[in-house]
């Protein structure tokens, strides 16, 4: 569920036609945290992206960093730069992934809110999280009032992404 | 497949279940959309409502809603395809289908085909949809094995399978509850408003026979599908498993 706002954004930009997925056709890429039990998956397919948590697949791309600099990158940090720093691994085509960032950083959203609830009180954290992003959703969306019934149907039933919930089990 | 499979607690042959559901669903389709209402206190509204913001489902796509009973996902589905999308509603049961059909001319929505078949045979090209769903159904599905790989099949790459369903829970006192609901008041609930204890008791029974979560997402990654992710709803109560072909 964490990823629900930000699969939302990418998505209402494709299909207002403000991003152009030609280059990540067909393209999965990872990001691996090294310091947070995070797994940011973007599969691009079928002229759209699916964000998710968990695959056990080999992907084109897979990138391993620590949050901080994750966060950097996508506020806009250079990453040839980062690259040069040795302050990221990337096995695959570092081009796809300029892509992928480029296309990140059209997507007005604060990842570093969507990912925080690893570190705090899930439930407490999870309720500011989904009004926030149902604020993100009404703004930038062409049917406001729907994305304010998503929203408000989100916070009553709270999802959480299988991760997290086999995470619990144990 | 085995000789004998479950129809709520009892073992049956397998050959006998399809009959057996759709007995059920005979004799609950009138007065469906109340009781669903009434059970879930409205949040069957709320999984449906998050099952179709979690689609991506977009302007000119394809859409198979499997199951589909009085048509919720079909309506919704097919606001989101446009004019230049297809959506169609489908289930096994002639009276469900029906009262689907219904719901749709009541509601004013037009433009949505209907078809009456079983989610193990399903009578479509290879690579022909966006987005499959099925909610609320797959659990009354003889051989959900074969089901789910009619549904890759029938997806084109990158398409999507959503599955919502009643699902388990690991919250013990939510358990608690949600066990004493379905056991007693549920079926009485059902007694007293469609005349009909025993079909409610399936349910509920039905139910806690279906795989859980991870079981659930390792029969739908089994079936071929490169990607699978469920989010739990309402605590686990309700799963919804999205499955992306690659
Ligand atoms: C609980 S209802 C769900 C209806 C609707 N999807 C909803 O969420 O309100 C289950 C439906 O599954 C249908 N069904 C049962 N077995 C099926 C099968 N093998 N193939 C297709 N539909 C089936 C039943 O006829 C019934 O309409």
């Amino acid at each position: 569920m964490q990823y629900f706002a930000l699969e939302q954004a990418l998505n209402y930009l494709i299909q207002t036609g403000n991003l152009d997925l030609k280059p990540l056709d067909n393209k999965t890429i990872r990001f691996a945290l090294q310091d947070l039990p995070i797994e940011l998956n973007f599969i691009s397919a079928n002229g759209r992206i699916f964000v998710i948590s968990d695959t056990e697949r080999q992907n084109d791309v897979d990138i391993r960093l620590s949050a901080g600099v994750f966060f950097a990158l996508f506020k806009g940090e250079d990453l040839t730069e980062l690259l040069k720093q040795d302050k990221l691994i990337i096995h695959g085509d570092v081009k796809t992934v300029q892509c992928l960032v480029d296309l990140l950083h059209s997507v007005d959203i604060d990842l570093e809110e969507v990912l925080s609830h690893y570190t705090g009180d899930i439930i407490a954290h999870k309720a500011g999280k989904i009004a926030k992003d149902v604020k993100h959703l009404v703004q930038h969306s062409n049917n406001p009032l729907d994305a304010l019934k998503d929203g408000l149907s989100q916070l009553l039933i709270m999802p959480t992404v299988s991760k997290l919930y086999k995470n619990n089990r144990h | 497949m085995n000789n004998t499979t479950h129809f709520g607690f009892k073992d049956v042959a397998t050959k006998d279940k399809q009959h057996l559901v759709k007995g059920v669903f005979d004799s609950v389709a009138s007065k469906y959309d109340l009781m669903n209402d009434v059970l879930s206190l409205g949040a069957h509204r709320l999984w449906k409502r998050y099952t179709i913001a979690s689609s991506n489902v977009k302007t000119g796509d394809k859409v198979l809603d499997i199951a589909g009973g009085t048509g919720d996902l079909a309506i919704a589905f097919r606001q989101k395809v446009g004019k230049s999308g297809q959506v169609i509603l489908s289930d096994i049961n002639a009276a469900m289908l029906n009262e689907g059909r219904k719901n749709l001319i009541n509601k004013g929505v037009f433009g949505v085909d209907f078809v009456q078949l079983n989610a193990q045979y399903l009578p479509f090209a290879d690579n022909s949809f966006d987005c499959v769903s099925i909610a609320f159904g797959l659990r009354n599905v003889t051989d959900k094995d074969q089901a789910l790989s009619e549904m890759h099949r029938i997806l084109k790459p990158g398409g999507c399978l959503l599955i919502l369903e009643f699902s388990t829970t690991d919250s013990k006192l939510l358990k608690k509850c949600y066990d004493f609901y379905s056991f007693n008041i549920m079926p009485t609930l059902g007694e007293l408003i469609a005349d009909d204890k025993a079909s409610y008791q399936y349910l509920a029974e039905s139910i806690r026979k279906h795989p859980d979560q991870e079981t659930l997402k390792d029969r739908v990654l089994e079936a071929g599908f490169g990607f699978c992710e469920y989010h739990n709803l309402s605590g686990g109560i309700v799963a919804l498993h999205k499955g992306i072909k690659v």
